[in-house]
């Protein structure tokens, strides 16, 4: 049983894709949401509705339906600004996704303030997005990057942070507030303060945090904050970039175009102001307005208790995959400081092996390096599957997760 | 129970895989990797006069990537470079009953095919050095891509 007051069996009625079959007629069980998440018919009807009834481009024309798509793109500004509580609007940049978004603060304001010397910090246990940027960024400035270990517990080594900051050369730490690999959920505010102390601008990954826990981007008091739409229930192609207005206002351009111009003549351009100087072209209007949809989904359900929903689906899938032999479960065992992100390993069967053959069962995990490699070298695996959890995923969904390893356990004669 | 890919003949052959381990001074010395998924093998092989005298690959790989690269290697173990050269997938695919991955698993192919992949770039490579003509090294690039 789930706890009563979570509303499971109405959220599951929102998902169509949840009521398909898959494989020759296996119910759907979908357990790979640290990847991109499922989506409620309100989100799919009112990307419909826009183009049915609103579409036109936005910011330019005075005729009606420009109006309307303007009034609908522009007030999922403040729906996040409302769902995050971050005080200016103006601070929030709409972009393709986080990695667009982490993009941008290395281009735009990379370029302009390393120098060679210089050092960026960020984790181990980072996406790829949040390394090559920086990677790119530190060779093109003879800056350097350095990372923050991963203790065995699955748990950022602050030690190093100090170690490095202590150098007085680090320009910026970034890292991501939830592991998108082992679910550890970091120490955000003991980083920040840290940083903050010692004069160190902070950029954090939202991507695995935003759909999962309360989020409040005042309280943290960071530099930089990216996430996606997708990983919550909203569309793929639609993310935020926020930083702080004095921030910005110290970066150049990161697309020029239409939009993001006051005035161009045939040798110079004068910018528009914030947040339009970063949102070159006609934007993805559409699904900008779909992940104000979404935002109101789990607004209504409240983020405390679908973090409450999560920890005690991992509490149940922790306690039942560790009785199962020959399993190993990365990261911390403790819920409290872990979202609902399970990666393991079975065996010495290959993930690849064990998600194929689990697939055969409706069962749709990852496998693979999650495009976290250096975190994959640390732990010294090629490879892990990943269980990872949303709102509509039942203790029914973990006990058929177990019950089909049963079968690659059986194949492999293990 | 009976499974599509994962017959005993595929996982016996990835548990016992053959020519396992690394060559001291290879002719050829081809690394590749699957992006996707990590796959990673490394192909060796000592080339004497026009045959492939000797061959070994290590690496990490699924079952099928493993299966597929023993058969690979028991295939082309002392033939001629031109019969290598010529390797079709169909031939490494058949001797495991796979043949249906082209079709059916456009993700797991890339598996099954990652030594076949491998193979022909290292050939290629050591062919092209020999005869100092870089197109005939794009065009079997260009090959190689194609074996997806």
């Amino acid at each position: 049983m789930q706890t009563s007051s979570f509303p499971l069996e109405k959220i599951q009625k929102d998902f169509p894709i949840l009521q398909r079959t898959v494989r020759d007629g296996k119910p759907l069980v979908y357990l790979d949401n640290a990847s991109t998440t499922q989506k409620p018919i309100q989100v799919i009807n009112a990307i419909s509705d826009y183009y049915t009834n609103h579409n036109a481009n936005i910011h330019r024309a005075v005729y009606a339906l420009a109006e309307e798509a303007t009034e609908a793109y522009e007030s999922t500004r403040d729906k996040i600004a409302k769902f995050l509580n971050i005080k200016n609007r103006e601070e929030i940049i709409f972009v393709r996704g986080t990695t667009e978004a982490i993009n941008l603060v290395a281009y735009a304001w990379g370029r302009q303030h390393i120098k060679e010397g210089d050092i960026i910090v960020t984790t181990e246990y980072e996406h790829h997005s949040n390394i090559v940027p920086w990677q790119l960024l530190t060779k093109e400035k003879g800056a350097k990057l350095e990372y923050i270990g991963v203790d065995d517990n699955g748990e950022l080594i602050l030690e190093h942070l100090d170690f490095y900051l202590k150098t007085g050369k680090v320009k910026l730490v970034t890292f991501s507030q939830m592991s998108n690999v082992l679910g550890t959920i970091s120490n955000t505010e003991e980083i920040i303060a840290k940083c903050k102390k010692a004069g160190v601008k902070t950029l954090i990954d939202g991507a695995q945090s935003v759909p999962h826990m309360k989020v409040d981007i005042e309280k943290l008091g960071c530099d930089f904050f990216a996430f996606s739409a997708h990983k919550m229930l909203g569309p793929t192609g639609v993310g935020v970039l926020w930083a702080r207005k004095d921030v910005l206002e110290t970066m150049a351009p990161f697309h020029g175009g239409g939009d993001m111009i006051r005035e161009v003549h045939k040798y110079e351009t004068t910018w528009n102001d914030l947040p339009y100087k970063f949102e070159a072209g006609t934007p993805n209007i559409a699904d900008v307005i779909g992940f104000s949809t979404a935002i109101d989904y789990l607004s209504k359900i409240g983020m405390d208790t679908i973090r409450e929903h999560e920890i005690e689906l991992t509490k149940y899938a922790l306690e039942k995959m560790s009785q199962i032999k020959g399993i190993t479960i990365y990261g911390t065992k403790d819920v409290l400081k872990r979202g609902g992100v399970i990666s393991f390993n079975f065996h010495d069967v290959h993930p690849h092996d064990v998600a194929t053959i689990i697939d055969r069962d409706g069962v749709a995990i990852r496998s693979g390096h999650h495009c976290a490699q250096v975190l994959m070298e640390r732990l010294q695996v090629a490879a892990t599957n990943r269980a990872s959890f949303y709102i509509y995923n039942t203790k029914d969904d973990v006990d058929k997760l177990i019950k089909s390893l049963e079968k690659v356990a059986e194949l492999f004669k293990l | 129970m009976s499974d599509p890919i994962y017959t005993e003949i595929i996982i016996d052959e990835a548990k016992n895989a053959q020519n396992q381990g690394t060559l001291e001074n290879p002719d050829i010395s081809q690394h590749d990797a699957n992006p996707m998924c990590g796959d990673s093998i490394t192909l060796q092989m000592k080339i004497t006069g026009n045959s492939i005298s000797d061959i070994k690959w290590h690496g990490d790989g699924c079952t099928i990537c493993k299966a597929c690269t023993s058969v690979l290697t028991q295939i082309i173990k002392g033939k001629d470079i031109d019969v290598a050269k010529n390797l079709k997938k169909e031939e490494i695919l058949s001797e495991l009953g796979l043949e249906h991955l082209i079709k059916q698993s456009p993700v797991r192919i890339k598996c099954a095919l990652l030594s076949l992949k491998t193979l022909k770039l290292g050939l290629y490579s050591y062919l092209a050095k020999k005869i100092e003509n870089s197109s005939s090294f794009d065009s079997l690039k260009e090959e190689a891509a194609k074996l997806y």
